[in-house]
């Protein structure tokens, strides 16, 4: 893992992160509906996401947060800023 | 008696349907919301003396009224003031689950919390405080339950009728106090923004009762704070509230300018942290979180790699289970229509010295019809069965996730897969395999493109052509058909999601992947019958009155010897004119495709009984009743035996059935003198193509009503129709040149 040491303030969207990495969610950008409902599924400042996995055809992708899993397209989780945490502190 | 009603909310999920179903088992019925194509369903109960209705409400994560599921939820919430909410909320998900119940609160509807698959919880490592919870949810009350078991239901009910006769005895005048409701509080230029949004609101509230009927004046100031369209309209559609709703957004545009964000958005911020709280407060979790079976299952079933090939072994597996287990019963059940139940009426008739015409139409007419529609009910059963099966288990979802990005292609989203693969088996059940699709318009979309799945129905059609015009390509030209059905569904789909059927706005494609869970038997054959019922209710009424119709066109004008005289025939010359240009115009042909609206595989029969003058149907009324009574007996204990049969034939290396390939030849050489080569193929894209058969339009008018099915019929025939003219106008340009 070649995690540089300013990678906690880093700014990146969602879909950006690999399987296995974690991040805390920053803002969630995104058309009205669209981005109200991801707020409501727990998509919330603050909040923890892990990558899961990738579908077969790359595309969506599966994320762990608040202990229940959901699938987004990476279009969507392209809305999502998220802040990525060193990996390893979990499982 | 006393009567309650009680409504069922929570997100989708929880365990919602469990509860239900437990509490209701048959005592339940479905119909629709008013206006609306969302299932109502109600049920009811008898208990300790009270009489209960419930009433299920959509599953939702939100009550914000973005989706008609939302809509419905809250308008029956507001408008018809049930005596209580049971909202179903999964324990192991605890967090967000409480977000819709914070909403319910902030509306103000007496809510009592079942806290579903609590053993789950404990098998977790969870602990609850379901005081604690009760307590900060502003003393409702919060039963532990596991519905999948039964367990923790009478509670359940108790704790609700206890709620509500609490709740309607006016609180006393002796000192104690009545709980104070729950609130959230707010950022504090919210609240004064609330504040004096609701005093205005509450004066006005007297004389507009309808526009804000049932709505309390706090819930509605923070609505309009939102932004919230539904109630925004409802308040500008009266001058005396307009000012009213201009005011509020101009409040809203203020303070959003002061967060920097939406208030929709701080709003469900601050809800959000207050249900993080309690969650937080009232949660004890076990240290150690291991790898859960579901996240291991996951590894293998969404895997990179192996997610394709399964999900692809368990679309083939449920398709051979539709078609190879269901097909002896099919048999069994036409053999008794057609035998001892036909036998007998025809003798009843004879008794009450009916006239010949009247036990035709009885025979040939009525029985035929329902015939028609018990022979989908075996293969029904059984496919609903494993669709509640894959739905309830988890892995429905997974299969969405795993095909997403393809049906993405066509303007439609991973649920759509199911249907559409079940289409190549029949396309009636496909149809009623968009249920498990939320959005209308997604369902509508996938059922319109269910049809160019070439169903087994089709396949006959293709292979006696083929054979008789292609020799040594046959397999070639059937496996185009196929091919070309899947390539006219993507341009179709393209077309529709651009035109009539463009996405809705909140295109976001947010699934949930809820843990694999072991369902219950219960509730697997519940949604077997519920859905079998539902089909020979709905879809069984058109296939009769269809049959019925053939019959008469058959038999009319009074006396009518040849088929081709009959009004059938007469109105088979006058279609055959519009065929020409598709390069088949002989009446026989036209009249070949008007049975193949009744079932595209009496495209073949009609033919062959036209062209050489066999009956493709043996008749077996000779033998007498009570023989025909015993051979039913004994065929349903063989139909069971097959299929047995074909169940262990599904394991790799074992083959206990026969292959059958009929073959045709008088027909081939008929078809020859009455077909070229180039205007088979047409006649093949039109079979491929054109309307619907009479049992899926039945099934489209039950999910989306009579217009679109219409619609569905109208114009695929209409391309159908093109598309044949093409290929054959196309191709004698291609000899010509």
């Amino acid at each position: 893992m070649t995690l540089s040491v300013n990678m906690t303030t880093l700014e990146l969207p969602l879909s950006r992160l690999r399987p296995g990495q974690q991040a805390t969610v920053l803002r969630v950008g995104g058309r009205g509906p669209a981005r109200r409902r991801f707020m409501e599924m727990g998509f919330v400042r603050g909040e923890t996401v892990k990558v899961e996995r990738l579908a077969p055809l790359g595309d969506p992708i599966e994320y762990c947060i608040k202990g229940y899993h959901i699938s987004l397209r990476r279009r969507d989780a392209d809305e999502i800023l998220v802040s990525p945490l060193p990996t390893g502190c979990y499982e | 008696m006393s009567k309650f009603t009680i409504a069922l909310a929570g997100n989708p999920n929880a365990g919602k349907s469990t509860i239900f179903n437990a509490l209701t088992g048959l005592r339940q019925h479905t119909g629709n919301w008013p206006g609306k194509t969302v299932d109502r369903k109600v049920g009811t109960a008898h208990w300790n003396g009270y009489q209960l209705a419930f009433v299920d409400l959509p599953g939702t994560y939100s009550l914000t009224a973005y989706s008609p599921d939302e809509i419905v939820a809250r308008d029956f919430l507001v408008d018809e003031h049930p005596d209580a909410v049971i909202c179903v909320v999964d324990a192991t998900n605890l967090e967000r689950n409480l977000y819709l119940v914070i909403q319910l609160l902030e509306l103000g509807v007496p809510v009592a919390l079942a806290l579903n698959m609590s053993d789950q919880a404990r098998a977790k490592g969870l602990t609850i405080d379901t005081a604690k919870l009760s307590q900060r949810l502003g003393d409702i009350p919060v039963v532990p339950t596991t519905a999948s078991r039964g367990e923790g239901l009478d509670q359940l009910l108790a704790a609700t009728v206890d709620f509500i006769k609490a709740s309607e005895t006016p609180s006393c005048e002796c000192g104690c106090q009545k709980a104070q409701p729950f609130q959230i509080q707010y950022a504090d230029e919210v609240e004064a923004s609330l504040t004096a949004l609701s005093a205005d609101l509450s004066t006005i509230s007297t004389t507009h009762q309808a526009a804000i009927n049932g709505y309390s004046p706090r819930w509605l100031a923070l609505k309009l704070l939102e932004g919230e369209r539904d109630i925004v309209q409802r308040l500008e559609a009266t001058p005396e509230t307009k000012p009213l709703a201009q005011a509020a957004s101009a409040t809203s545009a203020k303070l959003a300018n002061h967060f920097g964000d939406d208030v929709d958005i701080i709003t469900a911020d601050y809800r959000y942290s207050a249900v993080s709280d309690i969650a937080r407060q009232v949660t004890q979790a076990a240290t150690a979180r291991q790898l859960s079976l579901s996240d291991r299952l996951d590894r293998f079933l969404t895997n990179r790699l192996l997610g394709l090939p399964i999900f692809m072994t368990v679309m083939y597996l449920i398709f051979r289970l539709v078609i190879d287990v269901s097909a002896p019963f099919l048999d069994w059940v036409d053999a008794v229509i057609n035998g001892p139940i036909a036998t007998a009426l025809s003798q009843l008739l004879t008794l009450l010295r009916a006239p010949a015409w009247l036990d035709s139409l009885v025979i040939d007419g009525i029985v035929a019809g329902v015939g028609g529609i018990l022979t989908f009910v075996p293969g029904l059963v059984v496919l609903f069965f494993f669709l509640a099966l894959l739905e309830d288990s988890g892995y429905m979802a997974r299969a969405a996730f795993v095909m997403d990005r393809f049906m993405q292609l066509i303007g439609l989203h991973g649920k759509s897969v199911i249907p559409l693969m079940l289409g190549f088996g029949c396309a009636v059940p496909a149809i009623y395999a968009t249920r498990t699709i939320s959005s209308r318009r997604d369902r509508l979309l996938t059922a319109l493109l269910i049809p160019f799945m070439s169903c087994s129905a089709r396949l006959p059609v293709y292979v006696v052509f083929a054979l008789a015009f292609f020799g040594a390509h046959a397999s070639t030209v059937i496996w185009l058909m196929y091919v070309a059905g899947v390539i006219f569904a993507v341009l179709v789909g393209f077309v529709f999601s651009r035109t009539v059927l463009r996405p809705e706005e909140d295109a976001a494609f947010v699934l949930e992947l809820p843990p694999y869970r072991m369902p219950t038997l219960r509730s697997l054959l519940l949604h077997t019958w519920e859905n079998t019922r539902g089909f020979i209710k709905n879809a069984g009424t058109v296939i009769l009155a269809v049959s019925i119709v053939l019959w008469f066109l058959l038999n009319l004008p009074a006396g009518v010897s040849s088929q081709q005289d009959s009004y059938y025939g007469r109105l088979s010359q006058a279609i055959s004119p519009a065929l020409a240009p598709a390069g088949f115009d002989g009446w026989e042909t036209s009249g070949a495709l008007i049975t193949g609206f009744i079932a595209k595989e009496l495209v073949v029969s009609t033919l062959a009984q036209v062209y050489t003058g066999v009956d493709a149907v043996e008749a077996t009324a000779a033998d007498p009743l009570s023989q025909q009574l015993g051979d039913a007996i004994i065929g349903f204990g063989e139909a069971g035996l097959d299929a047995g049969r074909t169940l262990l034939s599904l394991l790799p290396g074992l083959n206990l059935t026969e292959d059958t390939s009929p073959e045709d030849t008088s027909l081939s050489q008929a078809l020859r003198q009455h077909f070229s080569p180039l205007s088979a193929l047409a006649f093949l894209v039109f079979v491929l193509l054109y309307i619907p058969c009479m049992a899926t339009i039945g099934a489209i008018k039950q999910e989306f009503g009579a217009r679109w099915a219409t619609a569905s019929a109208v114009y695929q025939t209409a391309f159908a129709w093109l598309i044949a003219v093409l290929v054959y106008q196309g191709g004698l340009w291609l000899a010509l040149a």
